[in-house]
């Protein structure tokens, strides 16, 4: 029943983007089957819904709408029971009685930042999100060590940082699954966007250092295994619920997949080098037909952007990701071709990749830094003329996680998670003033500011 | 100045009889049918009825112990019946001995940590009874305990519900399985390298589901749809479990687990589950576990502060854990202590520690929180946890209010048998 709800609201899936031209998205996020038999449904129970009414002024509101206007100067926008309940322009639109008026000035109105790689949601004590018994995990939940309210995520609230993909770390080629969650929230349950918010694929690189002897062929090895094990799992349900099949043991270690299998939830593939993002795209996408996003992309991998764009694959990038000539013994980055200091976005954009996002890695990278992820971009060559940047911070990441109906940006009917910025937030100047998570105000700098 | 706690000594002979002539099997004399009954008169009696109310504090009352058993609890002395010997206790307060839900005090050897999992262990074959911590334990009012495995892994095995009377093993046992101990963060990581919150998660998730699997296949054969189940020790007990027999009892402490404790055994499976050690920010998960009718076990003296390193950030404040549940509307709370980390005989401080750091004590719930409410969690309230006609005559006579550290235990009966008194050697 609780369970229902959610699904419905994935039921709206991805729409297209008209100011980016782009088509309808191929990788929409599909629909799980009602009551799926035996799944552990996470505890859910009722949000409390603002019941603030307020309207904002500002001179200029950066939507980041998928359709209609992106910027709306001299504008406003009305809030009601938590949600966006209608934009327009100052003198057009009508203020209902009963609003709190907010002007915020010459202040910028954006929807909040979106990261779609973080690990500071919640304990970090004795590394309690990086549980490595084996070496493909696709059972652990990230959900399990959410800490609400923690000080990493009030620091990600004053930067603006309204919603991450909370996920496992990467000791082990599957960490496990990802909490997609707000981070203003003291306690879980508004916390929770979507869990499983992704099963998270870890390839070369950390894992390695696993066990003495485990490689990169042989992890290729492992998580074919496993996805297989897991795909033919999810079948045998399938099988089951059709009537053509015997009821299948339940395998706790496996039922994610049941989600994956009708595209409910996706991988975020921390995958960033050449020969690991080519195998994450044909073996992953191609081979086994599941749903997958390249996250954490940074070193080499862009010279594969062509093939990205070819499959229609999205692309978080980061954490401050530009690709340097090698320097010999410290050639950490593996790329022995690199002639000088690249940025990878830019690498990507230009082999036409539409849907690409920041990431930050925090605590790798302080959660508050998303915005400089897009902002070094810019400074190695990313185009922001139409807003990229902003967009690969907002909306972008949420189409990639399939949350767009709800967060990502300023339309009508969407969450209100909305800030006040004194301007571009990849201008390192910029500084948030106040934020909004579903209507509540969770932030305000003029009561004690953090940056 | 009249002691009124010093015995006549024709009542110490009285109590000795009585002892010599149960000895016989064992050194446990409960009441015998036909012996004379006592009327315990005191200025104060807590009664800690099960139903709230005016009736749970009786001034210059009498309580009426036979075989046993509370006969009745009187409103005046001179109502006492024939056939009851009367003894005046003066200033004294009476009140039903106390219950901790979480102790490791019975025995030695309760953490054995083989499996991560360990559902088919029992505490109870390590129980050494009279042991010295269960002396002091009796002295300091402690009558029934839970006495559990340790947190060493996230399953560590059946606990069982024991009266801390200097008895021999049988006569001890209240219930048996008293609960099924579930453990999730911190301790249990320090099994094996590389195991932390969200592989004992999962840990947790695969044994109950295992368990789920075992108890309906028992099920399906006794109603004659399935075949017998081959017999597996380890998974018996969820058998009980399902069956609402006995109750896990969750050490969850931290908020997000306490989620998951309510999100797998309660909301899930639909077993019978409390919150065990109740301490840090669980209190966020108050209103849910209201919700879903989870009590809330608290302790040790539990106050939450800054704790960076568990990602709690109290902005400096230091939180009456117990308060806190209280004030987001949790009804049922109950103190622990975890014996021997905490002193077994610190029990009622931690019902006082709630209360030093704001928890609501108008009703009495410092004193339920170690009698009557526990004893409910627990589903033994037919027994103990009250001084209501009927259940076990487990007695303190103290000189005030438990919480009030000033306050000491003088007497202390357990099936109505005297085992304790301070005038025969004080302990504290």
């Amino acid at each position: 029943m609780k369970l229902s709800l959610f699904t419905l609201t994935l039921c709206i899936g991805f729409t297209s983007t008209a100011a980016l031209g782009q088509t309808v998205d191929s990788r929409a996020v599909g629909v799980r089957p009602l009551e799926p038999v035996g799944y552990e449904a996470p505890l859910r129970t009722t949000r409390v819904t603002s019941t603030a009414k307020f309207a904002i002024l500002s001179s200029k509101i950066v939507t980041c709408a998928e359709q209609g206007e992106s910027v709306i100067n001299h504008g406003i926008v009305l809030v009601s029971a938590g949600k966006i309940e209608a934009l327009g322009r100052q003198g057009e639109l009508d203020i209902p009685i009963g609003y709190e008026i907010i002007n915020v000035g010459d202040n910028w109105v954006t929807p909040g930042l979106i990261d779609l790689h973080s690990h500071v949601g919640g304990s970090l004590r004795g590394n309690d999100l990086n549980d490595t018994v084996f070496l493909t995990n696709p059972g652990l939940r990230a959900s399990a060590a959410i800490t609400p309210g923690n000080s990493n995520l009030r620091r990600a609230l004053a930067g603006g940082v309204t919603s991450v993909l909370y996920i496992p770390g990467s000791g082990s080629n599957i960490g496990g699954q990802g909490t997609l969650m707000k981070t203003g929230f003291d306690t879980y349950e508004p916390t929770e966007i979507r869990n499983p918010g992704s099963m998270k694929l870890a390839q070369a690189g950390n894992p390695e250092r696993f066990a003495w002897g485990v490689n990169r062929s042989f992890m290729n090895w492992h998580t074919r295994e496993t996805l297989k094990r897991g795909i033919a799992y999810a079948q045998s349900w399938e099988d089951f619920a059709a009537g053509a099949g015997e009821k299948p043991e339940m395998n706790i270690q496996f039922e994610v997949f049941r989600w994956l299998k009708p595209r409910a939830t996706q991988i975020s593939a921390h995958t960033q080098m050449y020969q690991v993002v080519l195998q994450s795209l044909t073996r992953v996408i191609g081979d086994l037909k599941l749903p997958l996003f390249i996250d954490h992309g940074t070193i080499g991998a862009w010279k594969l952007a062509p093939l990205v764009r070819e499959m229609d694959v999205a692309a978080a990038l980061g954490p401050r990701n530009v690709d340097v000539p090698s320097r010999g013994m410290m050639n950490w980055s593996q790329n022995i071709e690199a002639e000088g200091w690249r940025g990878t976005a830019v690498g990507y954009q230009l082999a036409g990749v539409k849907e690409i996002a920041f990431n930050t890695d925090a605590p790798v990278m302080p959660q508050e830094e998303l915005s400089l992820q897009a902002t070094i971009a810019v400074r190695y060559g990313f185009d922001d003329t139409s807003m990229q940047a902003m967009r690969g911070l907002t909306i972008i990441p949420a189409r990639i996680a399939g949350i767009n109906h709800r967060v990502g940006s300023l339309e009508v009917g969407k969450e209100a998670d909305i800030l006040v910025i004194s301007g571009h937030p990849a201008d390192q100047r910029s500084s948030v003033e106040r934020v909004w998570l579903d209507g509540h105000e969770v932030y305000n700098a003029d009561e004690k500011r953090e940056y | 100045m009249a002691n009124p706690f010093t015995l006549t000594r024709a009542a110490r002979s009285l109590c000795m009889a009585a002892l010599v002539v149960g000895g016989g099997g064992s050194a446990w004399a409960a009441g015998e049918d036909g012996d004379e009954g006592r009327a315990l008169c005191a200025a104060k009696i807590l009664t800690c009825a099960a139903e709230a109310g005016p009736a749970d504090v009786v001034n210059n009352g009498a309580l009426l112990i036979k075989d046993g058993v509370i006969q009745g609890v009187l409103h005046k002395a001179n109502d006492i019946p024939d056939g009851y010997k009367i003894e005046d206790l003066g200033d004294a307060w009476l009140m039903p001995g106390l219950v901790d839900l979480h102790s490791h005090i019975a025995g030695r050897g309760y953490n054995d940590s083989v499996f991560q999992a360990n559902p088919g262990l029992r505490v109870k074959c390590t129980v050494v009874p009279q042991n010295g911590n269960l002396v002091r334990a009796l002295a300091a009012g402690v009558t029934t305990i839970l006495y559990i495995p340790g947190s060493a892994t996230t399953v560590g095995g059946q606990g069982v519900l024991l009266k801390t009377s200097p008895a021999t093993y049988e006569p001890m046992v209240v219930r048996d399985p008293g609960s099924i101990k579930v453990a999730q963060a911190d301790n249990p990581k320090r099994w094996g390298f590389r195991m932390n919150r969200i592989f004992l998660n999962w840990t947790i998730r695969e044994i109950f589901g295992r368990g789920a699997v075992y108890a309906q296949a028992w099920d399906e054969f006794e109603a004659g749809t399935g075949p017998k189940p081959e017999r597996n020790i380890q998974l018996d007990i969820f058998r009980d479990l399902f069956a609402h027999r006995t109750q896990i009892s969750a050490h969850t402490q931290v908020h997000q687990v306490i989620l998951a404790s309510m999100d797998i055994m309660k909301a899930k499976y639909g077993l019978d589950l409390y919150i065990d050690h109740g301490t840090f920010d669980g209190y966020k998960a108050a209103a849910i576990a209201e919700e879903l009718g989870v009590a809330a076990v608290i302790g040790p003296r539990s106050v939450n502060f800054q704790n960076k390193g568990r990602g709690i950030d109290t902005n400096g404040a230091v939180i009456g854990v117990a308060a806190e549940y209280q004030r987001r509307g949790h009804s049922r709370i109950g103190f622990n202590t975890d014996a021997p980390v905490v002193p077994q005989e610190e029990l009622a401080l931690q019902a006082a520690m709630g209360v030093r750091y704001g928890f609501d004590d108008s009703e009495q719930g410092a004193v339920r929180g170690v009698t009557i409410v526990p004893a409910g969690i627990a589903g033994i309230d037919h027994r103990v946890g009250s001084l209501e006609v009927g259940k076990d005559a487990d007695v303190l006579v103290i000189t005030g209010h438990p919480s009030d550290p000033r306050t000491s235990v003088e007497r202390v009966y357990v099936n109505g048998e005297r085992v304790y008194d301070a005038t025969e050697g004080r302990v504290f």
